[in-house]
């Protein structure tokens, strides 16, 4: 089932306020409602995904073409993983000129709360993928370790190409920039490994304190 | 009588080492057809009584991956032949259709015409091998088995179907169907015999038996995994021994099934298990719940509409006539409002959701297939198709994932002609209007005259008493004095003569009359009082759902009056106020609007200051500066948040338009010139945004040539509008070496400007190595930066 476009029904409004910045303000609920259900008439979800084997001695995706990864967080992740699937999703490109076009006309902050409910929608398809692939690996054996994208930990988002490539990502319309940026911005790639339903292995659980992007609105503080 | 199936081929075939991991199982069917009839002989000996074609993924779409999409029919035929050669005459053959593996639009991107096209051609070609039943088995998808089943009764019509739906632990398909609704659904589309397959072992499947015996009147088949997989040594293993899973068999037909059999992981012993622990097992009774009631199905969920239930509203918002801005959006094919329609009467407590796309010059047909793939994917209600046009019947309900109901069919004979087969193919409901080509029906005598004659017609075409919703065809009282109360007769006829449930559409009572809501609303509560179901309105108005709140309370739908309780409690429930401290100089209402962000009262109050004298310098920098200064000032202390900031900052827009309006000569961005970008190769444009209206805000001129943009062109508009800041904008690792390019080429053209940079992978350090002037993490810190740059530049000479 290489496609899977999961309905969105509800966009997760805790989610957007944390994307927003906003867990620990007193910021009002209706706007935030607002913003996740005008996002929810526009999103359009798509995903793609694929399975392949994966070597952990080398740590290659065998595919056609075998990709290997650079990146020790995510080698170290996929340690007990010999299969993995990649994915990508999308929810289309109308939200884009949405949110600019809301942003021109004054109304900043419901531009802002609109991106920030168009990362969680796609955050939320990714979601659904995941769910919808689980029967499938069930009746493999399998079970999946949270997905992991470029650009998480020490993982460069010069693999985006390749992990386009490998999720059949232009099925649903998806590409890249010569810098390596999603088109449309709204996507997202990832990997997922499987592991055999009786392995314990749990991976170190994803965290802001691995990722570079330190001025995140959506990080959260670690205080020691 | 209960028939034993087979078990599994697959498992078998690779244990035995017969079938290679690139060998396409149904290739056996003619390269070694014995193997084939020898396992189908075990299962025989065992006692099957159905022996199941290995046809699984005979179809076009799986045949393709080993190149034998040029053999669909040769390998189904085959596979009936090893079947029938195995059985020798002892038994049936059911020929076997599996998924294929892609899901169809919108959930996927596979048509389901062109799902039904490769179903038919199989089903086809097991018909013609001689097969005795077609069994559409593991499907996840309701829509897909929905393509299948019309495909099978089309291609094979004298063939029992059955339909077995696969699902998963949480008691649904993967895509979210339950086994009420796949019974329902599948019933009314005309499968024979309804089951579950594959996914789970046979103790979770015998709830979801159970369900499919309560909700259909067909034979239910069950076919089990050896258990729940699990992988060992690289290899996937069922767990249960013939003896643990035969154990269950009993149980699995005390739910329901009269046809049992086995998945993935059985084998023939699992299979001759089976058969002993059965053999005194009497067939099960059978109770099935509300035969005779209307019910409907979206993919996810069963609404049920009868005087068992309570009043359902079907809601009629999604209906362009005397909607211009709807109508322009569905003509320029644009659903964003039909979505909003359909999520918020749902949310507004529609039970159902007619959809009309009654748009002038429109292809009607690709308007409804559209608006209803749209609304399924958004909503779980289920659907009125409102059309008069066949083809736009028919796109809808071919695209539509459920049972639903058709608005409407009236006894016009083109209508009836037309309507009722496409009702009987798509199983789907039908609302019985009241008209004849002889005109209106005046009483309600009348009325249920025709409604009968609608119904004869609807029998012999195929559908059931379960099948029908009668309206009551409402006139306005300004025509006609009996308008109402001809319908209240008509409701009492249909209730006692046919006992099919009621609908009308109620607000054209009141047409051509003053205070409409409060005729509609009395007109409701007495329709509600003779029985109406399932009243077709605009589920925002209060005043019916109140109405609708209180007449349940009284004709006893609502027992006690509890909904109707907690309904006014909550409606009763004082809203505390909140005791806000409002500043009696306006200067001061006006920064305090500014940092709480209310931007609805800053206008008028800068307005007023206006006229009470203050210059709009005075009110730039002793209320709208200040209360910049105080929303920066929080913000760093993290007391507020950036969109808390960004609030202010739409006051303060809000504010500069007022005074620019009433002054137009006031003098405003007098504070400095920014030109803003975000580097070539960006596209994020939302953070450079955000910077560009604070600065914009507090008094800055702004340039802002948008994202991936050019070193030159930011250059050249730097000197071009001399400017005192230049803002870049980088948000990724592999875009911020721009930020180093744009630097040198300002410095080399000689430009004035300062340099800020910021965004989310740029540090101080970056920052300083780059040779910018500053560096600001945020929006409300380049104001800050940009305001003392600009007092740093003031000329010294």
């Amino acid at each position: 089932m290489p496609i899977y476009n999961a309905p969105l029904k509800k966009i997760d409004e805790t989610q957007t306020r944390r994307y927003a910045g906003l867990a620990a303000a007193d910021f009002s609920s209706k706007a935030i409602h607002d913003a996740c259900t005008e996002m929810l008439y526009t999103a359009e979800p798509h995903g793609s995904w694929e399975i392949y084997d994966y070597d952990t001695l080398t740590y290659t995706i065998l595919s056609a073409n075998p990709f290997t990864l650079n990146g020790n967080k995510i080698r170290q992740h996929l340690n007990h993983c010999n299969k993995v699937i990649v994915l990508a999703v999308t929810i289309g490109s109308n939200i884009e000129h949405i949110i600019e076009t809301t942003f021109q006309t004054g109304k900043y902050t419901h531009a802002l709360l609109l991106d920030a409910a168009a990362t969680t929608a796609v955050e939320q398809t990714a979601d659904n993928l995941e769910k919808n692939i689980d029967p499938f690996i069930t009746s493999m054996g399998y079970k999946r370790i949270w997905r992991f994208s470029p650009g998480y930990g020490d993982w460069n988002i010069s693999c985006q190409p390749q992990m386009l490539k490998l999720a059949n990502a232009a099925a649903i319309d998806v590409s890249h920039t010569s810098s390596m940026m999603l088109i449309p911005r709204k996507s997202v790639t990832a990997i997922i490994g499987l592991i055999p339903q009786t392995d314990n292995f749990s991976p170190e659980k994803p965290s802001c304190n691995n990722c570079q992007q330190k001025n995140c609105l959506s990080r959260i503080k670690f205080h020691k | 009588m209960i028939n034993l199936f087979d078990g599994a081929m697959g498992t078998i075939l690779q244990s035995q080492g017969i079938l290679q991991p690139s060998t396409c199982p149904e290739l056996l069917n003619v390269k070694n057809s014995q193997a084939i009839i020898d396992i189908h002989k075990k299962y025989i000996a065992a006692g099957s009584t159905i022996i199941e074609t290995n046809t699984f993924g005979a179809n076009r779409i799986k045949l393709s991956h080993y190149g034998l999409e040029n053999d669909i029919r040769l390998l189904n035929k085959a596979g009936v032949k090893n079947a029938k050669t195995a059985m020798q005459g002892h038994g049936k053959v059911a020929g076997a259709m599996g998924p294929l593996g892609r899901f169809i639009e919108p959930l996927g991107d596979i048509s389901f015409d062109e799902v039904y096209d490769i179903y038919f051609e199989q089903a086809q070609a097991l018909a013609e091998g001689g097969a005795d039943y077609i069994l559409i088995e593991t499907c996840i998808d309701i829509q897909e088995m929905r393509a299948a089943l019309l495909a099978a009764k089309a291609a094979a019509p004298l063939l029992p179907i059955f339909c077995q739906m696969s699902y998963s632990e949480d008691g649904r398909t993967v895509t979210g169907t339950d086994p009420q609704t796949a019974a329902i659904t599948l019933t009314a589309m005309g499968a024979d015999i309804i089951g579950a397959n594959c996914s789970t072992g046979p103790e979770e499947l015998i709830p979801i038996i159970k369900i499919l015996s309560e909700n259909t009147h067909c034979p239910i088949s069950v076919q089990p995994n050896a258990g729940m997989p699990h992988l060992i040594n690289k290899k996937t293993v069922f767990p249960m021994t013939p003896a643990d899973m035969a154990k269950w068999a009993p149980m699995l037909i005390a739910a329901g099934a009269t046809f049992i059999g086995g998945c993935c992981g059985t084998t023939p012993d699992h299979i001759a298990a089976i058969n002993r622990s059965i053999k005194n097992i009497a067939e099960p009774i059978r109770h099935q719940q509300f035969p005779n009631d209307l019910v409907l199905t979206s993919r996810t969920k069963t609404v049920f509409i009868g005087s068992n239930f309570p009043t359902r509203l079907v809601g009629e918002r999604i209906n362009p006539t005397g909607r211009k801005k709807l109508a322009a959006e569905i003509k320029n094919q644009s659903f964003i409002s039909v979505k909003k329609e359909a999520v918020e009467q749902t949310n507004a407590g529609a039970d159902i959701l007619d959809v009309n796309m009654g748009v002038g010059g429109i292809n009607q047909a690709a308007a409804m297939e559209k608006a209803i793939k749209e609304i399924a994917q958004i909503v779980d209600v289920p659907l009125s198709i409102d059309t008069s046009d066949p083809a736009a019947l028919e796109a809808g309900l071919k695209v539509y994932p459920g049972r639903a109901l058709i608005n409407s069919v009236s006894a016009e004979p083109d209508r009836l002609k037309k309507f009722l087969p496409l009702a009987k193919k798509y199983g789907a409901a039908i609302l019985c209007l009241p008209l004849s080509d002889k005109g209106l029906p005046k009483t309600g005598r009348e009325r249920i005259h025709i409604i009968k004659k609608i119904i004869a017609a609807a029998k012999q075409t195929g559908l059931h008493d379960n099948d029908f919703i009668l309206d009551c065809l409402v006139m306005t009282i300004a025509a006609e004095k009996n308008a109402a109360t001809e319908v209240l007769q008509a409701l009492s006829l249909y209730r006692h003569e046919l006992g099919y449930p009621s609908t009308m559409g109620l607000s054209n009572i009141s047409f051509g009359l003053p205070n409409r809501a409060l005729i509609n609303s009395t007109f409701f509560a007495m329709c509600l009082a003779n029985g109406l179901d399932a009243p077709i309105m605009n589920p925002y108005d209060e005043s019916m759902k109140n109405t609708l709140t209180a007449a349940a309370a009284l004709i006893g739908k609502d027992p006690n009056g509890r909904h109707y309780s907690m309904s006014v409690s909550q409606q009763d429930t004082p809203t505390t106020n909140k005791s806000v401290t409002t500043p009696t100089n306006i200067l001061q209402a006006i920064k305090h609007s500014i940092i709480t962000g209310e931007k609805e009262n800053v206008a008028a109050m800068v307005e007023q200051a206006l006229k009470n004298g203050y210059t709009s310098n005075e009110i730039t920098e002793k209320a709208l500066t200040e209360a910049m200064n105080d929303v920066g000032k929080n913000f760093g202390a993290k007391k507020i948040f950036l969109p808390q900031v960004m609030l202010s900052a739409e006051a303060m827009r809000e504010a500069f338009i007022k005074i620019k309006e009433v002054l137009p000569s006031a003098e405003l961005t007098d504070k400095g010139t920014v030109v803003i970008a975000t580097v070539k190769g960006d596209i994020h444009d939302l953070g450079k945004n955000i910077v560009a209206a604070l600065l914009e805000n507090n008094g800055f001129k702004l340039i802002d040539l948008g994202k991936d943009v050019d070193a030159e062109e930011i250059v050249r508009a730097a000197i071009k509008n001399d400017a005192d800041i230049v803002g870049l904008c980088s948000l990724m690792t592999t875009t911020m070496l721009q930020i180093d390019k744009v630097i040198a080429a300002l410095k080399k053209a000689g430009a004035r400007a300062h340099v800020i940079v910021g965004g989310a992978v740029l540090t101080q350090e970056y920052a300083d190595a780059a040779g910018a002037d500053a560096y600001a993490q945020d929006g409300v810190v380049a104001v800050k930066i940009a305001k003392k740059l600009i007092i740093s530049k003031t000329p010294m000479s």
